[in-house]
């Protein structure tokens, strides 16, 4: 009995060690003490478009990328879960690999569920035809898109490649996102052979409200309305009211 | 210095094969993570690659939390 009380007070007395502990580990983490914990199901689930979009070069670690190999089969497991009604695109990406990034802007825009994109701080070069793959796209007030022609090494796929290739690379490109938002080609190709406004080099960066001028992008707005978009999309597709218009 | 090349950094001056190794992809409790070993045979969380928005509130999946080497399945 007696010594049972004594591992009992044992016992008390560690507790609020661990619990400092604890508490302290949480701060050097997150810089705060408590999460907010909710039950883990969801019906919208977020795509986080980061960073450089890896391709077939192996970035650095210390690079933030997103990686397609991560990328396509999240894809997928959203395609395939029929829990999940709804996805959001959120993009800050300074571009990177055209080949990944077309496969992910591709991957998006064949996805049966109603998809919202929503461009923060930026979504340059082949962030855009990503941002507008969506069913419909947001951009915030002070968000850019740098549109600028493709630029490479010259290697392709392991060997140099001619002109003409990279010309039909460049050519995809306009391809899908005038076929995925309401800009025109001409004016799409203007924005990408524009000079004096890029430093050394011809395109344009288009800032929020200018994009959404120019067709580029849906609508100005924030992570509000990209949910409420969203929601509202899943009701009509829930309730079969036509096909989700472009 | 600069360096007046239309080859990428990255070509020029190739990163060591060892920091690829660093960080590797693993999946705890069903969720895929970019993980750092660490000394203590652990795995040190980089990256949350969830799509489920509420992974990121639990705070034993939030970047720099801990967990046993053991308990990554792949």
């Amino acid at each position: 009995m007696e010594k049972e009380r004594y591992f009992q007070a044992e016992a008390e007395g560690e507790q609020p060690e661990t619990k400092t502990e604890e508490a302290t580990a949480a701060i050097t983490q997150l810089g705060q003490t408590n999460v907010p914990q909710m039950e883990l199901d969801t019906n919208i689930h977020c795509l986080t478009i980061v960073g450089q979009i890896e391709g077939h070069i192996q970035l650095p670690p210390q690079n933030k990328a997103t990686k397609y190999e991560h990328v396509i089969p999240q894809i997928v497991a959203i395609e395939q879960n029929p829990k999940i009604e709804g996805l959001l695109v959120i993009l800050n990406t300074v571009g990177g690999d055209v080949e990944a990034g077309l496969a992910i802007a591709e991957m998006l825009a064949s996805l049966s569920k109603p998809t919202v994109s929503i461009v923060l701080g930026g979504g340059h070069s082949i962030g855009v035809p990503i941002a507008v793959s969506c069913d419909h796209s947001f951009i915030t007030e002070t968000a850019t898109m740098t549109i600028h022609p493709i630029r490479l090494t010259g290697l392709v796929i392991g060997v140099p490649q001619t002109f003409e290739y990279l010309d039909k690379m460049q050519e995809r490109v306009v391809r899908f996102v005038t076929k995925h938002s309401k800009i025109s080609e001409e004016k799409f190709k203007e924005l990408m052979f524009s000079k004096g406004n890029l430093t050394r080099d011809i395109g344009t960066n288009v800032v929020g409200p200018d994009a959404v001028r120019y067709g580029l992008i849906d609508e100005v707005g924030g992570v509000s309305q990209a949910m409420a978009k969203l929601r509202e999309l899943i009701e009509m597709k829930k309730s079969g009211e036509g096909k989700i218009v472009q | 210095m600069i360096l007046y090349t239309m080859m990428p950094e990255y070509l020029v001056f190739p990163t060591d094969r060892a920091a690829y190794e660093k960080q590797k992809l693993v999946y705890y409790d069903g969720i895929p993570f970019l993980v750092q070993a660490t000394e203590t045979g652990e795995y040190e969380i980089v990256q949350n690659l969830s799509t489920n928005p509420y992974h990121f509130l639990e705070a034993k999946y939030a970047p720099g939390a801990r967990f046993p080497a053991s308990a990554a399945t792949s």
